[in-house]
């Protein structure tokens, strides 16, 4: 019988980090807002696509476990690059709600790798129950006590609901690539963005466009307000390599 | 039977919780020229049946030490997310009853192991033919 994927998951570099530069786009002027930190399963496995990754994760209800494991890589990589720069971390919403040492444990990470917690949003991502609301709720408190920012992903997808919005009230509102792909030539898309970037004013956030690929799709984006932005027109995922050799200059 | 190289690659998936089952079908199956995925375990097969489209999808009834059936569900998951997919199950432990349960679920064959690599791929290769 083989070695459990889990296993070989878990185990050290099992999970290599990625960094999605985020950029903040006003006029002409781009300038780099922060990373976000990706996460890529054991090399030469399934588990290289994200998408795999964490659906068998699900799958196996083990969110608790593989975030840790993604959280602590991405920082102690993230450890090597600019102070200055604000940093995004995926958590699971059972994450939150289920796993009471998780805070503690992104707290020592966060200490034992120089990073303050002030540079770090919390993107909630996966936000289907079964999880206990209450407990969930008291984390999303305390990560603001803590300093922490947070970010609704995939929002207009799923479970990414007007419920949502109202008990978290995010900080960033991720809006995913369906609605961004083509927004410069769908008028109903643009619409969408339209009424998510009026809802996310409501709440005093700020709507981040996911998935830009085109010139055209990002200067639709700047005249519907919205000025964060990743995706690969602007830059693609980057290994921490990639990331140090671009900091060096 | 000769596999045309000139239609579009087939995707196959493979699942096997004996890694020298998959190695050897993997390489079997790349040898004729079709594209290969390989899962070992019930979960593992799930995740890449939710992101990628397969053609053909080969499993063992067993995944998990005695008694597990987790090949079947991978038949009931293949026909709700792709209906085109083709499945054939495979088992050392099949019964008249889990072969019935495993048609009535829509696989397309059930072989009872073990069973020759060409044996397996003739019939792969028959049922890519008639979808």
């Amino acid at each position: 019988m083989s070695e459990s994927a889990l296993n070989r998951i878990l185990q050290p570099g099992g999970i290599t980090p990625v960094y999605q530069p985020l950029f903040r786009a006003a006029g002409a002027t781009i300038r780099m807002h922060g990373l976000e930190c990706l996460s890529r399963g054991p090399r030469g496995t399934n588990f290289e696509s994200a998408n795999v990754l964490f659906e068998y994760v699900r799958l196996k209800r083990e969110e608790s476990l593989v975030d840790r494991a993604c959280v602590a890589a991405a920082l102690r990589g993230a450890s090597s690059l600019p102070q200055g720069l604000a940093l995004t971390i995926n958590v699971h919403a059972s994450t939150l709600g289920r796993d009471h040492a998780f805070l503690p444990f992104l707290t020592s990470t966060a200490a034992a790798t120089g990073i303050e917690l002030s540079r770090v949003t919390v993107d909630i991502v996966e936000h289907a129950p079964p999880w206990d609301g209450v407990s969930f709720l008291a984390a999303i408190a305390q990560l603001r006590d803590l300093g922490a920012t947070i970010a609704l992903d995939d929002v207009g997808l799923g479970q990414s609901n007007f419920k949502m919005l109202l008990d978290v009230k995010p900080d960033y509102l991720k809006l995913d690539r369906y609605f961004v792909e083509s927004c410069a030539h769908d008028r109903e898309r643009r619409a969408v963005i339209a009424a998510l970037q009026q809802l996310a004013r409501e709440f005093h956030a700020e709507l981040v466009a996911e998935g830009v690929t085109t010139k055209e799709d990002a200067e639709t984006l700047q005249q519907l307000g919205i000025t964060l932005m990743q995706g690969f027109f602007f830059a693609e995922p980057l290994t921490l390599e990639q990331a140090q050799a671009f900091f060096r200059g | 039977m000769v596999h045309d190289t000139n239609e579009r690659t087939h995707h196959i998936l493979i699942v096997d919780d004996e890694e020298l089952i998959v190695l050897a079908m993997r390489k079997y199956f790349e040898g004729l020229g079709y594209r290969v995925d390989a899962a070992h375990e019930l979960e593992e097969a799930q995740a890449l049946l939710a992101n990628r489209a397969y053609d053909l999808v080969i499993a063992d009834l067993r995944l998990t030490g005695i008694g597990g059936v987790e090949g079947l569900q991978i038949v009931s998951d293949v026909h709700q997310r792709h209906a085109h997919t083709r499945v054939i199950l495979l088992s050392a432990f099949g019964t008249p009853e889990i072969e019935r349960e495993s048609y009535n679920r829509g696989a397309d064959a059930f072989l009872h192991k073990p069973k020759a690599m060409m044996e397996i791929a003739n019939v792969a290769m028959n049922l890519l033919e008639q979808s």
